[in-house]
């Protein structure tokens, strides 16, 4: 029998024959402090996807909290890259997996972070609620809308923890912004710039689209490097000839995989707007499109995206080169307006803001979350609610025209071919996963 | 390259259209093949109103335009499909918005599916198939994970609004995560104001170990459960992580008892708990806190006065003003430092006298307090009662950081004063704390004198300021070259960065080999590159964009990849520089090229306000742009030929001709012909001596219309003796003598300013000079030469 490490734990707990792991309270008052945590409290945690941000400094972390057990990757060399990183850093040797579903279901992993290209975000974070994982997933949530559903059932019908790792919501300078969204979030909250609000995330207001996460229409056929798995980075998308642009960082510019810059951080721009208006539980009825054409594989550009919400509040998007001239609000109100780095037509707007009291506590600990089973800031939920405003506009995109939307039932009114967007077909088998 | 690849589908559509019937035609009589050609050459269309009619026509034209189309096709190794593949995408969304044409657009994709010329263009052409599918339901299964949470939802579910007797018996589970799922279902199915399920929970709490007491404490927390407040007062007592879960509780909820639990818990060993629910707790404090001050001392009454200070309690002022002076030293400190906080502009006087008076150490919270009494006043009214408060005061330069925050115009004259004049160090530090623009002269008079964190201050406000992109790219330029400090120099590339200009992308490209700063000058180079309107010169583009590549590959961190990734976009879609040569006849003539579009190595003088930029002289930025550029060679009789084009509206330049090098050239000179955007209303009521073409102040010229900003027009200048020919787009405008144009009086006879015989009435002494240099002569940015060529009409053995 394999003995995996829970099962190990427990006996030793019931007081087996094995003692080399000694109950935590023995070891609390050893150690004298508070510091060490015994190994039946330390979590656990495997990166599926270790080339771009899965290996950055930001997410590619161990310690006695979390523990960083497994990797996987198709790249052979991407994974050799990150098994060298975890000695060198951590001293640690990870497993090293090439399937991440042996990743998934290894039973030393308690945290499954999922680091790959979105098309598989949706798979894998159901198949790791399936396994009793909890989730730790990059943004954007899901690339179509029918996955993020599926996640968000998974995980509760699993009774599993998820957080979507973008963080302006509750932490850091927003982007170009100038501040954080906290006091914004309290201006709002606070009536004074009136209803409903119309946010523009453009360059003019500090966000980029990165367009130059645009794909190729011109793809030459490439033969696929021998350490690449290209067929299970495909995974779910469909078969197209292999051209390293299509991979690794530039996966971005094609639509079976991202979004482009709308994509690809389209979720880290508008989940916090998402949270300012208070709109986690809700979904806008409308979004319209600006563009040229688009290529069906490679994403292009764009001038502008409008989202409209039933009560009137807009958000709009403002692509390079296409921004708003002169001075442009961030957020307008029909009584008053917020610009970058919190200058407001309101005066002593800060002190105003001081007066109020914070937003209700928040729980951003996702180690805490994991123990203690509550739900993180930035959930299945409303992660799946700010991933949607991004595919919603990706769905307008590709077809170039103003879609309807039903909050309800989470599909489109009106137009069959939106909704067939919404589920896309997935290759082989792997459908079956989500 | 689109045009090439549309021809080679030209001929494709050829050789189809050969083999199919094509009997549809249009309202404009057009054969398919005729309107699939047409399609193509649109393709991609850049508006939707464009794209809505190209598809139109095609779909008008379906099955049979789809399907030829469909079939031209290649396989994915031998050519792009792309814009096939635009076209065939761009109808199937058509379609499927217009029913009317979707069973013609389906019918051609499928007919056209198994004749597919691989794989790819068979997925390809079975994906937009499918978009014009119905819209069937997915084939998801139940998720399979562990029979223990699933059942449970699966339960749940089945009950929906009657699964509060289940919700309860969950709650009896040893399994966390069990327990949790099921408060979990009750939140997202508002099941929270349900009193049968508010009972059976309050039950179940009583029994439940620990961490099931913390569960549903943030339960009742999260869903603001206001009828259960008692039990979750009551849980306080209990101490521990129970505590603090109820005490956050509290906080979420609100309310007269929370609000007095959650005071009374302050100071406790949950003070914490308590006070991160107080900062968030939605009640007015106003009422409640100053009497609990009163009844407080010691850590409590510390702890009161954080909290006053973080909820703003402005009617705690003069309390917390009184505390100040407490014989509890911790107090007195806490209430100093509560006072920026609660304090208001009935203060200001009481706290003016304190920071006059007080200790070292506690000048920065009077400061502080007083800065925020005065806050709530207009600038103007802020500095007039400071400068009252401030009379009498003996410490005056404790109050210049309040001076300064008023950001006032009057504010930066004061405290420069007292810095230049007095010496005063606390003035120029109040300085780089005040945002005014004014501030930016003694900012740069510090930063002269290696003051660092001044020329930062500097920085700050030029790059905040200074819209025009010119002179902020000037004085930041200017700024970098005093700079010793690395990491002030990398915060000065940085905002040279968004100063997208030709010169900030010249300047910052000098960094690119300096070790410590070639990281940050290679991001402001391709930042100014992405984004500079200005074009930017070809070679040097390229040059400097992948020399910090290089530079940005050697740190190589994930967002670096991208910026590479940026810049080869970049550098890929940028055009090389044309190079002009010599037409024929030219050639034949003798004609020299003077500027062929690579270097200025036949000019001298100013080369930094014209510079070659892909073929062209640009006339650059104001920056450095005060002297003229002149032909190494000197000219006697010649021919000049070249183009100009403006780019910006109201520009002013001239050629000079026989001219002295750093000379009013039409004075000077033997004469300037002018060039000048004419037509700008900036210049209305111009002489005709004035206009385009005209021999500056001598020889009127015919005034043309000139082309639309960014259009060419060619010039030609003969001069010949005191004979001059301007010729503009091969219309004749100036043809004249200048020695008849003031009947050979140059200069005035009597010797006066006063000039009867020139137009202008004003002295020419240059006149008659015998040779002298050509010369462009500059008077701001927003014009581009190319193309100049000169035959020089006396010179001996002339080519054949």
């Amino acid at each position: 029998m394999k003995l995996n490490r829970r099962s190990f734990i427990k006996r030793t707990a019931a007081g087996t024959a094995l003692f080399s792991i000694l109950p935590r309270e023995v070891m609390g008052k050893m150690g004298g402090g508070g510091n060490y945590i015994a190994p039946s409290d330390q979590l656990t945690r495997g990166i599926i996807g270790t080339g771009g941000i899965g290996r950055s400094g930001l997410h590619f972390q161990s310690d006695q909290t979390c523990r960083l057990v497994a990797l996987c990757d198709v790249d052979q060399n991407h994974l050799d890259a990150a098994m060298k990183q975890a000695k060198t850093s951590f001293n640690e040797t990870p497993k090293a997996y090439h399937d991440f579903r042996e990743l998934i279901h290894d039973a030393d992993v308690d945290i499954v972070h999922i680091a790959t290209p979105s098309h598989w975000h949706g798979i894998m974070a159901v198949e790791a609620a399936n396994a009793g994982k909890d989730v730790f997933c990059e943004k954007p949530m899901t690339r179509t809308i029918g996955e993020g559903k599926r996640v968000e059932e998974a995980i509760k019908r699993n009774g599993r923890v998820f957080r979507l790792d973008t963080w302006f919501r509750f932490k850091d300078t927003f982007y170009g912004l100038g501040t954080d969204v906290k006091p914004l979030k309290k201006l709002v909250d606070s009536g004074l710039l009136g209803w409903p609000l119309k946010v523009r995330i453009s360059g003019a207001t500090g966000f980029t689209w990165k367009f130059f996460w645009t794909g190729k229409e011109n793809l030459e056929v490439q033969p696929i490097p021998k350490e690449f798995d290209y067929d299970l980075w495909l995974g779910p998308a469909p078969y197209k000839p292999y051209n390293v642009h299509r991979t690794h960082q530039t996966f971005r510019g094609y639509w079976d995989y991202d979004g482009g810059g709308l994509g690809d951080m389209g979720q880290h721009y508008i989940d916090p707007v998402q949270y300012i208006l208070g709109k986690d539980d809700t979904f806008p009825i409308k979004v319209e499109v600006d563009a040229p054409q688009q290529h069906p594989d490679a994403v292009g550009i764009w001038r502008s995206i409008t989202y409209t919400y039933e009560d009137g509040c807009q958000i709009i998007l403002e692509g390079e080169g296409f921004e708003s001239q002169g001075k442009v609000p961030y957020i307008e109100g029909p009584k008053g307006k917020v610009y970058k780095g919190f200058e407001c037509t309101i005066p002593n707007v800060q002190e105003i803001i001081n007066e109020l009291p914070d937003p209700p506590q928040r729980n951003t600990d996702f180690i805490e979350c994991v123990r203690n089973r509550r739900q993180f800031a930035l959930n299945e939920s409303n992660g799946h609610h700010s991933a949607t405003i991004v595919n919603m506009g990706v769905c307008a995109l590709r077809l170039n025209r103003t879609l309807h939307f039903d909050p309800k039932t989470q599909t489109f009114l009106g137009d069959d071919a939106a909704n067939l967007l919404v589920n896309q077909p997935m290759r082989g088998e792997w459908g079956k996963l989500i | 390259m689109n045009k090439k690849i549309t021809n080679i589908l030209l001929a494709v559509i050829v050789a189809l259209s050969a083999a199919m019937p094509s009997f549809a035609q249009d309202a404009r009589q057009r054969k398919v093949e005729t309107i699939v050609q047409d399609v193509l050459a649109q393709m991609p269309v850049q508006d939707k109103a464009d794209l809505d009619r190209e598809m139109e026509d095609l779909a008008k034209s379906a099955p049979q335009s789809v399907q030829m189309l469909a079939q031209m096709m290649q396989p994915a190794e031998k050519a792009s499909n792309n814009l096939l593949e635009y076209a065939i995408s761009g109808v199937v969304a058509y379609a499927s918005a217009h029913p009317q044409y979707k069973q013609a657009v389906s019918d051609a994709l499928q007919m056209a599916t198994p004749r597919a010329a691989d794989a790819t263009a068979r997925q390809f052409l079975q994906s937009q198939l499918r978009l014009l599918g119905e819209v069937t339901p997915p084939e998801f299964t139940a998720h399979q994970g562990a029979a223990t949470y699933t059942a449970q939802y699966d339960k749940l579910t089945a009950l929906g609004d009657k699964a509060a007797g289940e919700i309860a018996k969950a709650l009896k589970s040893k399994d966390r995560a069990y327990r949790m799922q099921a408060l979990k279902f009750a939140t997202d199915h508002g099941m929270a104001s349900d009193e049968a399920l508010l009972s059976k929970v309050a039950k179940a709490f009583k029994s439940a170990k620990e961490d099931g007491k913390v569960d549903i404490l943030n339960w009742l927390g999260d869903n603001k459960v206001s009828s259960q407040t008692s039990l979750i007062v009551k849980a306080v007592k209990q101490g521990g992580a129970v505590a603090d879960a109820a005490l956050e509780a509290l906080g979420r909820i609100g309310g007269d008892e929370a609000c007095d639990a959650l005071l009374s818990a302050l100071a406790t060993e949950n003070g914490d708990a308590a006070m991160e629910a107080l900062r968030c707790i939605p009640d007015n404090l106003n009422g409640k806190v100053p009497a609990a001050i009163i009844s407080s001392q010691g850590e409590k009454t510390i702890a009161l006065l954080k909290l006053a200070n973080a909820r703003r309690l402005r009617n705690t002022g003069a309390l917390v003003m009184e505390l100040c002076n407490s014989l509890d030293a911790e107090v007195a400190k806490a209430a100093r430092e509560a006072l920026s906080g609660v304090v208001g502009k009935d203060n200001a006087a009481s706290l003016a006298k304190c920071l006059d008076k007080a200790p070292q150490e506690q000048v920065a919270n009077y400061a502080k307090a007083l800065r925020a009494s005065v806050g709530f006043m207009q600038p103007q009214e802020q500095l007039q009662l400071v400068g009252q408060l401030m009379q009498g005061a003996s410490n005056t330069s404790r109050f210049y950081p309040i001076i300064a925050s008023t950001d006032t115009k009057e504010a930066v004259q004061q405290l420069q004063e007292a810095w230049e004049k007095n010496g005063s160090k606390e003035a120029l530090e109040a300085l780089k704390t005040c945002n005014n623009f004014e501030a930016s002269k003694a900012m740069l008079t510090a930063a002269k004198q290696g003051d660092d964190k001044a020329m930062l201050r500097y920085v700050q406000l030029v790059s905040d300021n200074v819209s025009d992109l010119d002179d902020r790219c000037k004085r930041l330029s200017d700024a970098l070259g005093i700079t010793k400090s690395a990491s002030t120099r990398k915060a000065i590339l940085k905002a040279l960065g968004s100063t997208p200009t030709m010169t900030a992308f010249t300047n910052v490209g000098k960094y690119l080999g300096d070790d410590e700063l070639a990281y940050t000058a290679a991001y402001a180079a391709k930042d100014i590159a992405a984004k500079c309107e200005e074009e930017l010169d070809y070679k040097q583009l390229c040059e400097t964009l992948t020399l910090a590549a290089e530079k940005i590959k050697v740190a190589g961190s994930a967002d670096d990849g991208y910026a590479i990734d940026e810049i080869k976009k970049m550098i890929a879609e940028a055009e090389p520089s044309p190079v002009y040569q010599l037409s024929e006849e030219e050639e034949k003539e003798g004609y020299e090229m003077l500027f062929d579009g690579t270097n200025l190595d036949k000019w001298t003088g100013n080369k930094v306000g014209y510079v070659p930029v892909n073929g062209c002289i640009v006339v650059t930025a104001n920056y450095g742009n005060e002297s003229n550029l002149y032909t190494v060679n000197e000219y006697q009789d010649f021919i000049l030929r070249f183009e100009f084009c403006f780019t910006r509206p109201g520009v002013n330049n001239g050629v000079g001709i026989r001219t002295p090098m750093g000379v009013d050239a039409a004075y000077y000179g033997m004469c300037e012909s002018q060039v000048l955007d004419h037509d700008d209303p900036i210049y209305e009521g111009l002489h005709d001596y004035q206009v385009h073409g005209s021999v500056y102040g001598v020889i009127p010229a015919k005034r043309i219309k000139h082309k639309p900003l960014g259009e060419w027009s060619t010039e030609e200048i003969r001069v010949q003796g005191n004979h001059i020919t301007v010729t503009v787009n091969g219309e004749v405008i100036v043809d004249g003598d200048i020695s008849k144009a003031c009947k050979g009086h140059n200069v005035a006879p009597d010797g006066s300013d006063y000039n009867p015989y020139t137009v202008d009435h004003r002295n020419h002494p240059g006149m008659f000079n015998k040779k002298g240099h050509i010369g462009f002569l500059g008077h701001g940015a927003g014009l581009k030469y190319r193309n100049v060529r000169v035959l020089d009409l006396n010179a001996k053995g002339k080519k054949k």
